[in-house]
């Protein structure tokens, strides 16, 4: 499980009148087995610290460490889009990010691919496949690098309902067998309030507003009272901080 | 594979000095395209000169310079207005024809039947070299006006029609009904919604169109004719005189240029600026 | 073999000779038995008018006579149909190997660097305005008969439509994938075989694909100038010997050509390189326009319809050739038909 230090961290982007300040002075720290939700409208910022703790991205200013027992820690990604090699199999698209093809490393992808029950599915190519599948196969990629922490971002915001009530459930119960640290961003408060046990909230303007726990037990029913409750607080931080005003 | 992130921690920089510092390297980067490009003209105009002399015989292979002389020549002499004059009539009436036909043919394919019926011919219109159609209408008709024109109108069309049915094909049926469902007529929606959708599609088959319509008319007048820039490059390569021959094809060529870049590009920003970068 | 009929709604008519008749097909079928009857028709006219052009205008009999002749392979011409196409196709094939390696290599420097495109764009542009005709007629006065002026149309004729898809597929490199292979720390030779090489093959393919159609036209007045053998040649033998059937007969034998390599070569090329690809096979054909989209691909939209976003990176590549339509130097319309 890794630890996730972020100090004094700033973002801009471009310059003099077309500057946007996309993230504000961000102190957190993240470790363990957990699960964290950075949630926010559009704009405050929650892609962008995600772009920037996964490397993608430079900070401005400011200083971000991930490490595993001290030393850079692996990290896993599902992006908003597969993000899929088009013209490879699903079988090659895990291979792809893995460190080496052995045979010990195709029985651990093709375990991986079965725990998304896609384990029939390891010679199609992504284009014969829906997009709530394609995107399983982007969850069992990240998995099947065995990462110290798992970045995603708005994994299932492209899907419809159904397909994504089942992958979320199925992201709990990978998330609970494998034990990572898990930062997930999503602008859906009920699906941060599902599944994770602390969430962030961002403002526009990249500020975090408030860091709230979640203490339900896991698995959570949308339909527990208990649930609903913590949604409405969420969303009144929400609206304490100004948020949902229409702008 | 995430890796430790540490810039160091500093104070912003005065906003002043980083503006400056970008507006100061784009400028460093235009005037680096405009000194590559010049270094690519005095390239290849020099390797062109260059291999007039040494690598080919003059004879065969004219420099720039040469050429530039050549026009002077063929300027004073006062045979160049009359020249472009009889193959840009020829263009303009070829190219007419075929637009009309073109456009029919596109409007016309939306009936399924029809669409059958024509398919094979653009087909054939759009795989055919236009030499064919100039060796055809050559030996059919001899040196009278109508070959060339239609040799012209057979290797234009295709083009254009695919162009008008993929436009029409294309028609926003949404935008159609939301406007019968305001109740909008008819004239107002082919005003607003119609015309505006097509305008490209018809526009960028007028630009491929003439592109292909003045190659072609040169061509055919290689053939057969006895005015027009095609037959006068026929006569000076028959007579060996390169430096006529290249003379006359780069005039027409810059002058075709001319019309297709300037023109016509011109007229396609000013009309269509709001398409952005949307393609056609 | 029917369309399927996906958009309106019509009563089916009564019986199936009617419903054939109002078919596509039998319109695709109609074309040239209407040609075959103007053809005819202007026959008459055209001998009462003039009566001393009976000559020049030949009658279809003359001309298929001609066609199976040649077919049979005998021929009144030095050489027969399937050793002249053998010549062209060869000389074709060498042109077009030099205009993909040269325009590869410029393409990529293109895309790559802003100096380099600005060192070569205005003469990319130039060259591909250029009428074959003038290539043509050049190579015939510099490099007299043989091999050589033909092959050298080729390439310049091919290069700049080369150069102009591989820049594209250069600058339409899929920055998701590269970002996502960054991210899972793949090394970079890996990247380059795996997403580099393979997001610019539909660009490569259409490269090819103009290469060999533009060069095709390339070749013919190449030949039709400056040979002594060749399918330009020989249409040129039959011109000068003023025998518009044989004219009128090679010129069909040159669309039949044309078509039969277009639909069989590239669209089983397409098939293999492009086999995952989600939706129709083949790259831009012109007369595909036309067709109905296939049964597959409605079941195949349908299904991913409601989760489209998901596919970006596929959308991304599987647009290849058609982004080129958007750059101002569109190669399509420079093409001399």
């Amino acid at each position: 499980m890794a630890e996730i230090k972020v100090r004094n961290l700033h973002k801009e982007f471009g310059v003099g009148e077309d500057k946007v300040v996309a993230l504000e002075d961000v102190n957190l720290e993240i470790g363990g087995h957990v699960f964290v939700s950075i949630v926010g409208a559009s704009g405050c910022g929650k892609s962008t610290l995600l772009n920037i703790l996964s490397g993608i991205e430079t900070p401005t200013n400011g200083q971000v460490t991930i490490t595993q027992d001290d030393k850079p820690a692996n990290a896993g990604y599902v992006f908003q889009a597969a993000r899929l090699l088009p013209w490879r199999t699903v079988m090659d698209n895990l291979l792809f990010v893995q460190k080496d093809r052995s045979e010990a490393t195709r029985a651990r992808c093709q375990r991986y691919l079965e725990m998304v029950q896609l384990g029939d599915k390891g010679k199609k190519y992504p284009g014969e496949l829906s997009g709530g599948m394609q995107q399983r196969v982007g969850i069992a990629r990240a998995f099947s690098t065995e990462p110290d922490v798992l970045f995603m971002d708005e994994p299932f915001s492209h899907l419809d309902a159904i397909t994504a009530r089942s992958l979320r459930a199925e992201l709990q119960s990978m998330w609970q067998e494998t034990k990572k640290t898990v930062v997930f961003v999503t602008h859906d408060v009920g699906e941060a309030v599902e599944l994770s046990n602390r969430i962030l909230v961002f403002a526009k303007g990249g500020r975090m507003a408030d860091d709230i726990d979640m203490p339900l037990p896991f698995p959570r029913d949308v339909s527990d009272p208990d649930v609903a409750v913590a949604k409405a607080n969420v969303f009144k931080t929400f609206e304490n901080i100004g948020a949902l005003a229409v702008s | 594979m995430a890796t430790a992130v540490a810039p160091p921690p500093t104070t912003d920089p005065p906003r002043q000095s980083e503006d400056d510092r970008v507006r100061a390297a784009r400028r460093k980067e235009r005037i680096q395209v405009v000194v590559w490009r010049l270094a690519g003209y005095a390239f290849f105009l020099g390797l062109w000169e260059f291999a007039s002399g040494r690598l080919m015989s003059e004879r065969l292979l004219p420099g720039p310079s040469d050429v530039f002389a050549t026009f002077g020549e063929l300027w004073a002499s006062g045979k160049v207005p009359g020249a472009f004059a009889d193959t840009l009539t020829r263009i303009g009436i070829g190219f007419a024809i075929a637009f009309v036909v073109g456009t029919a043919i596109g409007i016309l394919m939306q009936n399924r039947w029809l669409n059958g019926f024509f398919r094979d011919a653009v087909t054939v219109g759009v795989t055919t070299p236009g030499l064919i159609w100039a060796l055809i209408t050559a030996i059919i008709f001899g040196n009278r006006p109508w070959g060339p024109l239609i040799a012209i109108v057979l290797t234009t069309f295709a083009l254009i029609s695919v162009n008008v049915a993929e436009g029409i094909k294309a028609l926003p049926k949404d935008l159609i009904d939301m406007a019968k469902s305001f109740g909008v007529g008819v004239v107002r929606r082919n005003r607003e919604i119609v015309i505006p959708h097509l305008a490209p599609y018809i526009f960028t088959g007028v630009r491929f169109g003439f592109s292909i319509a003045w190659k072609v008319t040169v061509l055919t007048e290689v053939f057969s004719s006895s005015s027009g820039i095609g037959f006068e490059m026929r006569t000076a390569s028959q007579l060996f005189r390169l430096p006529e021959f290249l003379t006359w094809i780069l005039a027409f060529y810059v002058f075709a240029l001319f019309l297709e870049k300037v023109v016509l590009e011109v007229i396609e920003r000013r009309f269509f600026a709001w398409r952005g970068t949307i393609n056609s | 073999m029917s369309d399927t009929d996906t958009l309106t709604r019509r009563r089916p008519p009564a019986n199936p000779v009617e419903r054939f008749a109002k078919s596509p097909l039998a319109g695709r079928i109609a074309f040239p038995l209407v040609c075959l009857l103007v053809w005819l028709v202007a026959l008459e006219v055209v001998q009462s008018i003039w009566p001393f052009a009976v000559d020049v205008l030949p009658k279809p009999t003359q001309v298929l006579s001609f066609m199976w002749g040649e077919i049979k392979g005998e021929t009144l011409a030095p050489y027969n149909m399937y050793e002249t196409f053998g010549i062209s196709l060869k000389r074709l094939g060498i042109g077009m190997a030099i205009a993909m390696v040269i325009g590869t290599v410029i393409g990529l420097g293109m895309g790559l660097s802003k100096s380099v495109n600005a060192f070569f764009n205005d003469w990319v542009v130039a060259i591909l305005a250029m009428p074959n005709l003038a290539w043509a007629l050049f190579c015939s006065l510099a490099f007299g008969f043989g091999d050589i002026g033909p092959i050298v149309t080729v390439v310049l004729t091919g290069v700049p439509f080369v150069i102009i898809n591989v820049r594209e597929g250069v600058r339409n490199a899929p920055l998701d994938l590269y970002d996502m292979g960054r991210a899972f720390g793949v090394s970079r030779g890996h990247i380059i075989r795996h997403v580099l090489i393979p997001s610019l093959m539909p660009f490569m393919f259409a490269a090819g694909r103009y290469a060999f159609a533009l060069g095709w036209k390339g070749l013919v007045v190449a030949e039709v100038f400056g040979g002594e053998d060749g399918a330009g040649w020989t249409i040129k033998f039959w011109y000068d010997a003023h025998r518009a059937h044989g004219v009128i007969g090679y010129a069909m034998f040159f669309v039949i050509f044309a078509l039969l390599f277009e639909k069989f070569m590239f669209d089983r090329l397409s098939r293999y390189f492009f086999r995952w690809r989600p939706e129709v096979n083949a790259a831009d054909v012109v007369e595909e326009r036309f067709d109905a989209p296939p049964p597959a691909v409605v079941t195949a939209g349908a299904v991913s319809h409601a989760n489209t976003a998901a596919m970006e990176s596929l959308n991304q590549v599987t647009a290849g050739p058609k982004s080129e339509r958007e750059h101002g130097d569109d190669p399509r319309r420079h093409h001399d038909g």
